[in-house]
Parts: structure tokens; C-alpha cells; sequence
């Protein structure tokens, strides 16, 4: 290596770093549910809803923040949500259940995403809100309604492939939702099934960091919903989903160095960055960089709720020039919002406890082995970068000299890396230290975990601040009332 | 001078020294090549025509459309040969992030389509990136395209080594300048100026300039993205260096305010660099030294970067009559009317009911008979004074109550008897279950 230690420093606010330095307290834990443990943090799920509704406040708008439940499958976040005026968002009929039973009523509750019978039954049975994707799944619960005599099922038509006008934006392709230019079609029918659903408005998920996009999205759905006036419904609402994205490291510098000296790797100036070269997309084509960077953009100056409240900001060409939010309120729209990892920023870490370290003949990065598969901590599958921070199991480690290491997986694959990146850590780790990573209530916790090999799969804790002290019980024991839950 | 096109007074743009004064150098003439002279405003003039020219005979026998990645300067000078030309231009990228560039391509008949941002959740299913898809539309294509490809065609280049560079040496009286220094964005400009020079006198120093990496100035490549242009050969550069939007913008302003030369942010990033870049080689020697730097564009163009970036340079005198003006306590105090005071009201006084939302809004719903000024109309309209007779009662509505309070209030203070604003707004008038209509 060329000697300077590339950090990527998670971003820790004060809750989330209190917990990493409760050494102590994370060590017993392991100790007692072993390696890897995730640990969330329910409260601060309770803090980023308030920053959403800060938002909402402050151009006036009302409308429901919907929980993206697929984001984590904690029981005891979404306890303490049912606890809030939040709503969810559930993606299957197994989250349905679950939210229906950590004390949602129907009201908070919207169907997204693919959906089975049994799904579509239980939602319009229980008189959720339904986010219909297609004719054909608008005829579906149409039918269901009338064959079991239930009341009409409010619906919010998902809709894609928005157009903008002048500049055209070029949009990637989803698989969900009604194209806008068939609006029409989707339009006759809910007229034909006016006895079995009511048309709540309209609701659109893109997945992109591009605010542009969104922005056409949302104006696009004002034009929507002004096509559904113009046919006598009443839509109220418009649900923009998700997507609103985390920051997660500290220092934009160690972001730029990081990515620089990775290109610099890629095109062969300097030592390779990863695990036998990979490129993360980019690749050396004769001297000339080519491909795309394949990772998530870890530092995000803009994100979660101050991404919406730039989204809100933006002004709609076709529509004067006035800012998103001031349309949505002078529509009197309600906004609808689904952020799922943005809901779960700083929420949660993973921890998982060295087992090895071997230094290499002939020198190089130390290979550290954890008691953790790649798949339990899954930052990697989201390309999203960043050091663990080192728990020491003892008092002070043999110094205090950076190290280069590469972490590895417990399961007998060489393909087993927690991170192709090579990682500098500010000192080397020992056996029986916790590594843990920051962040990972997101999609990296169990979104991707298996039994593979006979491998536990990480269990999971709930773990609160009562004074000074960090207390935890399992994630499913785990209730807004459980005992001993600090100043409630 | 006199030409049959408009393409014939593409080149041959002035070099003129900048005043000493100025730069405070004291042992080297530095001299700006001023490419904004162009006909189409800018450096990439040259690469456009010398890229599209040769191709523009078979392009319109088979009606080809003239495409490019380009964010601003190369796509203007192409939808104007092709234009002349009677071809289509489209412009693909995601840079462009000023709207008057983007507007000024738009009059000029271009199509501009905006690249897809980032996937929020990677996706493992994604065979390319939206570039390589590009690329490979265009291949598929056959001759549907004339792409003209300035990141990797050689003839950007060649238009700097055959035109812009034995220009500057001839403007010189045949000296080859001591250093030369260039903003890199396709890299044409300065690897085909930089190569013509060294091919004059090696001892050229070339100094590279590109955008520090989290900033943006339009034009011009961060270092990590300079490595994804064909032309680009780091070898080409003694030196690279980066440049802050802010300092880019003070480059700008000197040349602007001081020189008289109206360039644009990259001329200034060029003039910025080049000065922090030689200061410190100004004292090593009495000998008299020369240096050259391009300026790429026109300021005209950049006025919403320079508002966003440094909105203190376009700082205006305050106005009158402006809502902003008002005290908070002012505001609490307008005269307010709730929905049922003012059903009532509208019943036996038949007040002018304002409603200051959008049109889009108000044509979707409103108050029966109400008339629609939209906020920023009013605002502009009160400046001059009452727009109502004191004797008309006015009754201002908005989605919340709180713009309708400052109108409420500054018509107050300019005098009218009897303005209210609708408590609560059309929001509380619907939740009220007051009736709104759609005419
Ligand atoms: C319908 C819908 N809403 C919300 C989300 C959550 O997005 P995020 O976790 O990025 O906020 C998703 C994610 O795929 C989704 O499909």
C-alpha cells in the first residue's frame, strides 16, 4: 500500500455512538446471544419520523409518513412506531400481519409492492389502503370485494413512466406501477368498479438518488390527479414512496480520497483497493477509465428528511414555476411519504466477534476472520462502504499502529467476504474484540440472511438508554411498555 | 472581413494581455485566448465543426440526427451547424445544471434528454450503466446518428493542434509561451493546443486545471472524471490543479469587472489557476517570461449558477410594499375572519374574495365566485399601491391562512378599511365542509 490508511468513518450521531461505546454492555450481550448480534435502537426510529414531520410542518402539509416495513423485519421498530402517529408500508402478507399485530389500525396501514390473494383478501378484509399496481390487480380486488361482500377499499393508483415536458428525463424502467399514458384505461376502470373501491389518489416509488426524477414524478402525478378531477373522483392524496436515502460517513474528504485513490487503483497507479482488483464497476480500458462506479454515494450531504425537503423545493415547470410543496398544498393534496431507510438511519449496528488474525507471509493486509457471514451484514450488497469500528474485548490493544485487513466470513466459500475492500483500521483488532458495524438497520440487517451451512443467522436486540446506562431485551420482547424503558 | 458562412468565422480569436495591474505579476505577460469571440460563444465551436463538418454531407442525405453527450457549449455549436445544416441535434447528459444553457439549447431546436440518476438500491440485475446503453443504442442504430463522440474523437483535438495553438504562436510573433494553461473538460482544447506548442518548443510548461471534487463548474471535469475521457493522457499535463466554484467565480469577476473580458466561470477557473499558479514562479527569475490561458465562454449564460453560488452579486435594492417587510407582530394583528364568519360575511357584504393560490389549483377548486390573483401577481401589483377601491371589503384566501395574514396585513398599513384573511385557508374551508367549485 502506499502507506496513508484510506478511512471511511461511519457517520455516528449521539445516540448510535453512545451505543458503540458502551463496551461493556456490547460484549455481554455477545457473550450471552452470540456472534453476529444485531442491536437496533428504537427511540431513534421515533427521532427520524419527527424530522419527516418537521418537514411536512414546515411547508404546511398534512399526510401520513408510511414506515417501508421491507426495510427491517425488527419487531421491535415497528412497536415503537405503532407508539407514533406513523403509518407503514407493508410489502407482503407476512408484514401485514405483523403490522396489524404490533397495533397499526387499518388507517395506517398501505398494501405496496407484489401481492398474493391471500395479501389483497386480508388488506381489503381489514380496510387498509391498498397501492394498485395494474388493471388487472384493480379487477382482482374488485372481484374479491364483491365476492365476500366487503366494504370498498380505498386505493391509490401507482403510477410509472412519467414524461416530463421541454427536457425530456430519462427514466430507468420499473416493474411496478401503470404507465401515466395509460391512465385512461386504469381510470375506466375504477369507474366500472365504483361499488368496490374508492380512489384515494395516486402513488409513484422510483428508485433513484435523483431528486430531478422525483420532482418530475410528483409533477407528473399533479397532472394525474387533475385528470381524475376532471372525471368527478375526489383523489386527496399522493404517496411519492421512498428512496430518500442516509449519509452514512462522517468526512466527505475520506469519501473523495477513497473513491479517487480507487480510481487510481483501477487504472493501475497505485496499488489495488480490494480484494484481487475489483474494480466496483470501473474498469481499466487502455488507459481510459470505463464503466460506473457500482456503490452507494456513502457520503450524502443531502438525505432523509432534508432530501425531501429539497424534493418539496423544486419548482414545477409546467405548472408556473411554484415550488412541489406549495402545489400539493394549494391542491389541498395530502403527501404521502414511505421511507424505509431513511426511517432507519442511525437505528441499528451489527456486531460480529474476530475469531482470527493472520498475518501474511511476506507482509501485507492482515486477514481477519469473523464469526459472521457476508450476508448478515450486508452493507456490501448495497455497495455501501464503511469501517467498522473496533470494540476492544480488553483494556488497551497491543498499540496503537493503523492496520490494513481484509474481513472474511465464517462460512467455507471463498467468496465469504464481509467487504471486497481492503479496510484500514486505526488499530489492530484481536481475537475475542467486536467489530461493529454502524448503520446496518437498512436493508444490510436481515433483508439478505440465511441459514446457510448450519450458520446461525444473527439474532436480534432492542436496546434503549435509561440514564446513563444502555439496556436491552430481545428484539420480539420488545414493547413501548416494557418495563424499565427509560423516562417514559 | 467578409464570409459566405457563419462557420467561416469559427478561429482566429484575439489574444489580448491582461493589465499587470490587474494579475500583479511582475516578470510575466499573461495573455487570455479569448475562444468566447467564436461565433457560437465558445471554444468547442472549433471541435464541433471540425468533428461534424466532413460528416455533414452524408449526414443529410441520410437525415441523420447529430447527437452528443454534451452539457452545454459543444451542443450549442452542434445544433447550430446542424440547424444550418437541416438536421435534428439531441444532447444526452446529466450535467446539465444550468437552466439558461439548457433553455438557450431548447430555442435553438435541440432535443435534450437527462441520463437516469443512481439507483437508491443497487441492483444487482443491471447489466450497464445509462452511458454504455447509450453507446450501444447508437451502434445499433447504423446511420440513424451522427455521433459526433468529443470525449473520444480525435478531430476535437485536431481542431486545437491545427488552429488554436499555431494561433497563439503566431500571436506571439513565433514564440512558443512559457506556460500554458487550460481548464480540462473533453481535453481537446489542451492536448491539441498543448501538443502544436511542444512540437514548436518542448520546454512548454502545460498546466491542467479541473474542478475541485465536490464542486461543480460547468465545463469542466473533477479529477476523477477527467479519467473517464478518451482524449485525456495525463502525460499531456506537467502539472494538474483544482479550482473551488468561488474561486472560478472571483476569476470570473476580475475579468469581467477589471479586464473588460465578459467569459464565463471556466475563464475564470483558467484565470484564477493560472495567476495562483505562476505567483509563486514570478520571483525565481528577471528574465521576462510569457503565459497563455483560455477563456472558454461568455458570462451571459451563467447568471443562475452566479445567483445560486453568489446571490450578493446580484444584490438589488429593497423594495417597497413588500410583504417581507412586515413585523411579526403586524402579521399576528391582520383582521381575520374563521369559515363561518365568513360564509356569513360573503352573504351580506358580498366582499372580493382573492384567492392566492396557483391557477392550476384554483381552476381545480375554489370559493364560488372568487377571483384568482396569484400570489406573486399580487405581490408585484400592491408595489405600485392599493389595487382595490377602500370601499370594496376584501376577503384574501390562501391554502393556510398565513400568506393571506401578510397580505391582510400590508393592505392594512397601506390603508385599505377592510381586508381579512380566511382563517385557517381553503384548507379549513374544505374541512368545514364549506362548499368549493369547479367552473
Ligand atoms: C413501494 C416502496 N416504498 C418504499 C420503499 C422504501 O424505499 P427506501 O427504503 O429507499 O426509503 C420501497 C423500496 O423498494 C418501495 O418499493
Amino acid at each position: 500500500m502506499d502507506g496513508r490508511p484510506l478511512y471511511l468513518e461511519p457517520r455516528l450521531e449521539p445516540r448510535l455512538r453512545s451505543l458503540v461505546a458502551a463496551h461493556g454492555t456490547l460484549h455481554s450481550i455477545v457473550d450471552a446471544l452470540g456472534s453476529p448480534l444485531h442491536v437496533v435502537v428504537p427511540d431513534q426510529i421515533a427521532e427520524n419520523l419527527e424530522r419527516f414531520r418537521s418537514v411536512y410542518r414546515s411547508h404546511h402539509l398534512s399526510g401520513q409518513v408510511f414506515y417501508a416495513h421491507k426495510a427491517n423485519r425488527s419487531s421491535a421498530l415497528l412497536r415503537r412506531l405503532a407508539a407514533t402517529d406513523a403509518g407503514v408500508d407493508v410489502a407482503s402478507l407476512g408484514e401485514l400481519q405483523h403490522a396489524l399485530g404490533a397495533g397499526f389500525s387499518a388507517g395506517r396501514i398501505t398494501a405496496t409492492g407484489p401481492k398474493n390473494p391471500e395479501f389483497l383478501w386480508l388488506a381489503a378484509r381489514a380496510g387498509v389502503t391498498v397501492s394498485v399496481d395494474a388493471v388487472a390487480e384493480l379487477d382482482q380486488l374488485a372481484a374479491l370485494v364483491r365476492k365476500h361482500t366487503l366494504a370498498p377499499v380505498r386505493v391509490l393508483l401507482r403510477l410509472s413512466g412519467f414524461e416530463s415536458s421541454g427536457v425530456k428525463v430519462l427514466s430507468r424502467r420499473s416493474r411496478f406501477g401503470t404507465p401515466v399514458r395509460e391512465l385512461e384505461l386504469l381510470l375506466e376502470a375504477v369507474e366500472r368498479h365504483a361499488d368496490a373501491v374508492d380512489p384515494a389518489g395516486v402513488a409513484f416509488h422510483l428508485d433513484t438518488t435523483s431528486v430531478t426524477e422525483k420532482a418530475t414524478a410528483l409533477e407528473g402525478s399533479l397532472a394525474a390527479l387533475e385528470l381524475c378531477r376532471s372525471r368527478g373522483l375526489r383523489p386527496r392524496a399522493v404517496d411519492i414512496g421512498g428512496g430518500f436515502g442516509i449519509g452514512y460517513l462522517a468526512e466527505r474528504e475520506q469519501w473523495e480520497a477513497y473513491t479517487t485513490a480507487l480510481t487510481a487503483a483501477v487504472l493501475g497507479r497505485r496499488p489495488p483497493l480490494t480484494w484481487g482488483g475489483h474494480g466496483y464497476g470501473l474498469r481499466n480500458e487502455s488507459g481510459t477509465l470505463r464503466g460506473t462506479l457500482g456503490l452507494y454515494p456513502a457520503y450524502r450531504s443531502v438525505a432523509g428528511a432534508a432530501y425531501l425537503d429539497e424534493l418539496l423545493a423544486r419548482p414545477a415547470a409546467s405548472l408556473g414555476g411554484r415550488p412541489l410543496a406549495a402545489l400539493l398544498l394549494e391542491h389541498l393534496y395530502d403527501l404521502h411519504t414511505e421511507p424505509g431507510r431513511a426511517l432507519l438511519d442511525q437505528c441499528g449496528l451489527t456486531l460480529a466477534r474476530v475469531l482470527e488474525v493472520r498475518t501474511q507471509e511476506g507482509g501485507g493486509e492482515l486477514l481477519v476472520r469473523l464469526a459472521a457471514k457476508a450476508d448478515d451484514i450486508a452493507l456490501e450488497d448495497h455497495g455501501v462502504l464503511m469501517d467498522p469500528v473496533v470494540v476492544p474485548r480488553g483494556g488497551a490493544g497491543p498499540g496503537d499502529v493503523p492496520v490494513a485487513v481484509h474481513l472474511f466470513g465464517s462460512l467455507c466459500l471463498e467468496t465469504d467476504l464481509i467487504t471486497r475492500r481492503t479496510v484500514f483500521l486505526p488499530r489492530r483488532p484481536e481475537p475475542g474484540d467486536l467489530l461493529a458495524f454502524a448503520n446496518t438497520a437498512g436493508y444490510a440487517m436481515d433483508f439478505h440472511a440465511t441459514r446457510a451451512q448450519h450458520q446461525p443467522a444473527a439474532g436480534k436486540v432492542a436496546a434503549w438508554q435509561d440514564g446513563d446506562a444502555w439496556r436491552w431485551c430481545l428484539d420480539d420482547q420488545f414493547w413501548p411498555i416494557t418495563p424499565a424503558r427509560g423516562a417514559q | 472581413m467578409r464570409y459566405d458562412s457563419i462557420t467561416e468565422a469559427i478561429g482566429n480569436t484575439p489574444l489580448v494581455r491582461i493589465d499587470p495591474a490587474v494579475h500583479g505579476l511582475r516578470t510575466i505577460d499573461l495573455y487570455a485566448k479569448l475562444e468566447m469571440l467564436n461565433p457560437f460563444g465558445s471554444v468547442k465551436d472549433r471541435a464541433a465543426w471540425s468533428m461534424a463538418g466532413p460528416l455533414l454531407a452524408e449526414a443529410v442525405e441520410h437525415g441523420s440526427q447529430v447527437v452528443e453527450l454534451s452539457s452545454g457549449n459543444t451542443a450549442k455549436a452542434l445544433a447550430v451547424i446542424a440547424g444550418m445544416h437541416g438536421l435534428g441535434f439531441k444532447s444526452v447528459t446529466n450535467r446539465m445544471r444550468v437552466p439558461e444553457i439548457k433553455d438557450l439549447l431548447l430555442l435553438l431546436g435541440a432535443e435534450i434528454e437527462e441520463l437516469p440518476g443512481q439507483s437508491e438500491c443497487l441492483d444487482p440485475t443491471a447489466t450497464d450503466d445509462p452511458l454504455t446503453l447509450f453507446h450501444r443504442t447508437l451502434a445499433a442504430s447504423g446511420s440513424a446518428y451522427l455521433h459526433t463522440d468529443q470525449y473520444f474523437n480525435p478531430r476535437n483535438t485536431e481542431a486545437h493542434l491545427t488552429g488554436t495553438g499555431p494561433e497563439i504562436v503566431k500571436d506571439l510573433d513565433g514564440r512558443v509561451p512559457d506556460w500554458f494553461v487550460a481548464c480540462v473538460g473533453t481535453a481537446g482544447s489542451s492536448t491539441g493546443v498543448a501538443r502544436a506548442l511542444r512540437e514548436e518548443d518542448p520546454s512548454v510548461r502545460v498546466v491542467g486545471l479541473v474542478a475541485a471534487k465536490s464542486d461543480f463548474i460547468p465545463g469542466i471535469r473533477t479529477i476523477d472524471e477527467v479519467q473517464e475521457v478518451g482524449l485525456f493522457d495525463p502525460e499531456t499535463y506537467d502539472t494538474m490543479e483544482s479550482v473551488t466554484a468561488d474561486q472560478a467565480i472571483e476569476g470570473m469577476l476580475t475579468l469581467n469587472r477589471r479586464c473588460g473580458i465578459l467569459g464565463g466561470p471556466t475563464g475564470g477557473a483558467a484565470y484564477f489557476g493560472a495567476v495562483r499558479h505562476l505567483r509563486a514562479l514570478d520571483a525565481e527569475s528577471e528574465e521576462r517570461r510569457t503565459a497563455v490561458f483560455i477563456v472558454c465562454d461568455r458570462v451571459e449564460s451563467y447568471l443562475s449558477y452566479v445567483r445560486q453560488r453568489r446571490p450578493d452579486l446580484l444584490g438589488r435594492p429593497p423594495r417597497r410594499n413588500s410583504p417581507a417587510d412586515l413585523s411579526e407582530a403586524e402579521v399576528g394583528g391582520a383582521p381575520s375572519v374563521t369559515v363561518a364568519e365568513a360564509r356569513r360575511w360573503i352573504e351580506t357584504d358580498r366582499p372580493l374574495v382573492v384567492d392566492l393560490r396557483s391557477p392550476y389549483a384554483y381552476a381545480a377548486l375554489h370559493i364560488d365566485g372568487s377571483v384568482n390573483i396569484v400570489d406573486e401577481l399580487f405581490a408585484e401589483l400592491v408595489r405600485g399601491g392599493l389595487p382595490f377601491s377602500r370601499r370594496q371589503p376584501v376577503l384574501l384566501a390562501c391554502p393556510v391562512g398565513e400568506q393571506s395574514a401578510r397580505y391582510g396585513a400590508l393592505l392594512t398599513r397601506m390603508g385599505h378599511p377592510d381586508v381579512r384573511s380566511l382563517a385557517g385557508g381553503i384548507i379549513a374551508w374544505r374541512d368545514a365542509g364549506a362548499p368549493l367549485v369547479r367552473d
